[in-house]
């Protein structure tokens, strides 16, 4: 049986190693090339010119502040969130479950794009609605500023920290806070004393997890950064490789080895963090609950704090998209503005064949690359958790360096590579630098289902006579189904969403939505854009359904 | 069916130093009996048992389940473990969360093909032996301890095995529900014809369960016998201190009568069991508490020893009394309704054959 299990791991580590170690060899290959079909000569050009570019310095000093703001912001709120679902008594807990499931619903280019809708100094509505109320002479905010693009970014990276916050906090053991308030300090010194400082690692990871989405953040610097000329690492990086003929993608990989280099220190420093964090927060068996702090008072502030957070989050957006879709121009909402409503940006959507092909490109990408991808994550994930011999540690390493990836920069890598095979500019490419880039989404549901599945449940049906397949087909997957389903779930929207990487492995012919979207932001065609963005909500959310619903079937009756 | 062993080896390697989790292990599972696999943990015996079933690979060695054998490392034998035909209940009982009672034991049939009525027959059969009859529909996540303790065990011998294995399956169950189950289980494992290997580290359990208990220690089976011989006559002081509690007192052997050795111990000359020893010999005695019955006042005559109470605790059923005899402190237990008090005198006088001998 092991024998067996020796070759599965090698396999997987060839073909893991593949995905993973290929765009980052051909990213450093490509940086020291001459041009994307120079092959044998070597040169230092590109770095010499890439880092004595003066506008660099102001791209990191951007980049710096961008991506330093927005983890602040983010793993400070989702602290605050965290504290008040577990240790508090605030109504209405069913919203953190929301908060925490939005980034799968709410592409991140569409959240941006509203965003710049509402509070763009020319015509965004709240601004409009601002300067009618107070009748100010200009707008009172601009979202194409460094503020803006902290605030939305953060706002963005929230639900991601508030999953690793959480999970820390609920864990906690109470009675390291109930003895320093035996030993006289209050709820607040407690807090800051005891709470805060045994969460270190939790808030550490978090915050290292947003640097590292905010150093692969796209969306955000291009629909919100680029109008205002704030240009970080992302877009630097963009204009080198999308600005028509003269595309240098030597210069660019130069610049995104040290952007990529960074992620990969960081993600190491994430994943010794988090394995170094089981030490300190002590979990207690189970039954066990925190204590509830009573709010008192500062419930109904805290309350409406809440509810305006999760507006923003969860129902302004769509609000924004849905009424921007219908009304001809950008207007406040009046009873001329619904007087003028009507469904022309979603015809002109619909005829338009670029818009078409994008739409079924991506869904395409989002069913099949997620079913894919998720197969191998089943095995990958097996061996990860049941293996555990050495090469099955070197295969978890190699998986998880993908989470470091920020696409763009790997878009580069991959391009050189495939432009040197016949995948170049079909949707294969697409496909295998989705799964390469995304792995790690599908592999963390499929182990933490597979660490649940206790060993002696595989034996004891080998015991009864069942075969090693047996085994897997009766046992092991219906047991993976939760799993399974809600991997797929995660990598299918993300694929149907997918920007950075799509943005330079994208050709004519191989359209995605979120290129198109892009387009249309590029355009200022907000009516369709806006259109085109419901419509891929409308298909993540629908993909999202159909697939539990398909998981249910599969679940016993009565459990 | 009879379960051969000879020479089976098993050695691993952890942070660079190899443990021998089976040490050449020779042993011969009688059939038809409860044959116990008793020692402290990592001791080897869920190793072993493993080996059995075909869930641990051996490194060396040979398995031979009644004529067939399933394991042999010169013939290059190993027979995969849902080959070998044999029942077993899982420490965690390992009942699948995602099916019912009734496919939970209606599996192993499944795997051999055996027709749908008769699958059914017999499900219902088996279940009304382990006295769960009606639960067939019942979810695996809505039993309880207890009743998953049951459809493990009814898993294990729908298929009717020659031979079923037990890993642990009592502990993770409450004291007094242990206790129930371990008498059902014997009164279940007594109706029918088949050879149960039992592994356990509680000492209760295996002298109230087995047929034949074997004491294990690094590797190695030390000891073998009946309950009684484990508890009265072990060879050794291991096994006497591990199956029970017991008084070690150091001693050395004086004159062998024909009904006894009389030994100079720590607390005094005192007639032992007779036992195999040359004079000289450094032996240790050892004292079961409960054979020693404390009385006032100072005593006279044979196998005497004289002492004073130093602390005595109440245990519900009995007192655990301490009391020092010169350097030395022993245990006895006292009964619940005594008048001794610490500081008192006391003496008592033991049988022979509750002095054991064992060797150092």
């Amino acid at each position: 049986m092991s024998g067996k299990h020796t070759n599965l791991t090698y396999l997987l580590i060839a073909l893991v190693g593949f995905l993973t170690v290929c765009p980052v060899v051909m990213l450093g290959f490509g940086s020291l090339s001459e041009g994307l079909t120079a092959t044998g000569t070597f040169t230092l050009a590109k770095y010499a010119s890439a880092y004595s570019d003066p506008a660099l310095l102001e791209v990191i000093w951007n980049t710096v502040i961008f991506v330093v703001g927005a983890a602040i912001t983010a793993t400070t709120l989702a602290l605050f969130l965290a504290y008040l679902n577990i240790r508090t008594d605030i109504p209405c807990k069913f919203i953190f479950g929301i908060i925490s499931i939005i980034p799968m619903m709410i592409p991140h280019i569409l959240f941006s794009v509203s965003w710049a809708l509402l509070l763009n100094p020319s015509n965004g509505i709240l601004n409009l609605v601002l300067k009618e109320l107070f009748f100010l002479d200009s707008a009172p905010f601009n979202i194409y500023s460094l503020p803006g693009m902290i605030m939305v970014e953060g706002l963005l990276d929230l639900p991601i920290a508030y999953l690793i916050i959480a999970p820390a906090m609920a864990a906690f053991d109470a009675s390291l806070e109930e003895s320093s308030r035996v030993c006289g300090a209050s709820t607040a010194k407690t807090i800051f004393r005891i709470t805060l400082p045994v969460l270190r690692p939790a808030i550490l990871a978090a915050f290292i997890l947003c640097v590292i989405r905010g150093l692969a953040s796209f969306a955000v610097p291009s629909v919100i950064g680029m109008p205002g000329r704030i240009y970080v690492l992302a877009t630097h990086l963009y204009q080198m490789v999308s600005t028509g003929f003269a595309a240098d993608y030597g210069k660019a990989a130069a610049v995104g080895m040290s952007v990529l280099l960074t992620s990969i220190v960081l993600i190491y420093l994430y994943r010794h963090l988090t394995s170094a964090g089981e030490r300190f927060v002590t979990i207690a068996g189970r039954g066990y609950k925190p204590t509830i702090i009573k709010l008192y008072r500062s419930k109904i502030p805290l309350f409406i704090i809440l509810g305006i957070l999760s507006f923003i989050l969860i129902v302004l957006p769509v609000v924004v998209l849905v009424y921007t879709s219908l009304v001809p121009y950008s207007m406040v909402p009046s009873a001329r503005a619904f007087s003028m409503m009507s469904l022309k940006h979603w015809v002109d959507v619909l005829n338009d064949p670029i818009s078409l092909l994008s739409l079924k490109n991506s869904l395409f990408l989002g069913v099949f690359g997620a079913t894919i991808g998720i197969v191998l994550s089943i095995f990958v994930a097996y061996v990860i958790v049941k293996v555990r011999t050495r090469a099955a540690g070197v295969l978890e390493s190699l998986s998880f360096l993908s989470f470091s990836f920020p696409g763009i920069v790997i878009g580069v890598g991959f391009m050189w590579f495939f432009v040197r095979t016949p995948l170049y500019a079909t949707i294969w490419a697409l496909l295998i630098g989705y799964i390469a880039t995304y792995l790690p989404y599908g592999i963390r549901p499929l182990s933490s289902a597979f660490v649940q599945i206790h060993n002696h449940l595989e034996e004891s049906s080998l015991v009864s006579g069942a075969s090693y397949l047996t085994t897997l087909r009766r046992i092991v997957i219906p047991l993976l189904i939760p799993g399974i389903v809600s991997g797929w779930v995660l990598m299918a929207t993300m694929f149907v969403r997918e920007l950075s990487l799509s943005v330079v492995l994208s050709r004519p012919g191989t359209e995605v939505l979120a290129v198109q979207i892009l387009r249309f932001s590029e355009d200022g065609l907000w009516g369709r854009l806006s259109a085109l963005g419901i419509m891929m909500i409308g298909i993540s959310t629908l993909l999202v359904i159909t697939v539990t619903m398909i998981g249910n079937l599969f679940r016993p009756a009565d459990t | 069916m009879e379960i051969q062993i000879t020479g089976l080896r098993k050695h691993y390697a952890s942070e660079g130093r190899i443990i021998k989790a089976l040490d050449d292990v020779d042993l011969t599972i009688p059939a038809n009996l409860i044959f116990t696999l008793l020692g402290p943990s990592g001791c080897g015996k869920t190793t072993l048992l493993r080996a059995i079933v075909g869930l641990e690979n051996p490194d060396a060695g040979e398995i031979r389940i009644g004529d067939t054998i399933v394991y042999s490392s010169r013939q290059g034998i190993n027979l995969p473990t849902e080959k070998r035909g044999l029942g077993m209940v899982f420490q965690t009982y390992a009942i699948w969360p995602h099916m019912n009672v009734f496919d939970n034991v209606a599996y192993p049939l499944q795997n051999r093909k055996v027709p749908k009525e008769e699958i059914r027959h017999r499900v219902a059969e088996t279940l009304a032996f382990v006295q769960l009859e009606g639960y067939e529909k019942r979810p695996a996540t809505r039993l309880s301890g207890g009743q998953q303790q049951r459809v493990a065990l009814a898993r294990a011998l729908v298929a009717q095995p020659k031979v079923i294995l037990f890993d642990e399956p009592l502990s993770n169950l409450d004291a007094k529900l242990r206790e129930e189950t371990r008498k059902e289980l014997k009164s279940f494992l007594n109706d029918l014809q088949i050879t149960a290997v039992y592994v356990t580290h509680d000492r209760v359990e295996a002298l109230a369960l087995s047929d034949t208990i074997a004491v294990m220690r690094a590797g190695s089976i030390i000891e073998i016998g009946s309950p009684k011989k484990i508890y009265f006559d072990a060879e050794s002081e291991f096994v006497a201190d591990f199956i029970g509690r017991a008084n070690l007192v150091k001693a050395v052997v004086r004159q062998q009568t024909t009904d006894a050795t009389i030994v100079d111990s720590d607390i005094g000359r005192l007639a032992c069991r007779k036992g195999d020893f040359p004079i000289d010999a450094a032996v240790t005695l050892c004292l079961r508490p409960e054979f020693i019955s404390l009385a006032k006042g100072e005593h006279e005559g044979t196998n005497v020893v004289n002492g004073t109470i130093v602390s005595l605790v109440f245990v519900g059923d009995a007192f655990e009394g301490e009391f020092r005899v010169g350097e030395q402190l022993l245990l006895a237990r006292i009964e619940p309704e005594t008048s001794l008090a610490a500081g008192d005198e006391v003496g008592f006088q033991v049988r022979p054959e509750h002095c054991l001998l064992v060797a150092k």
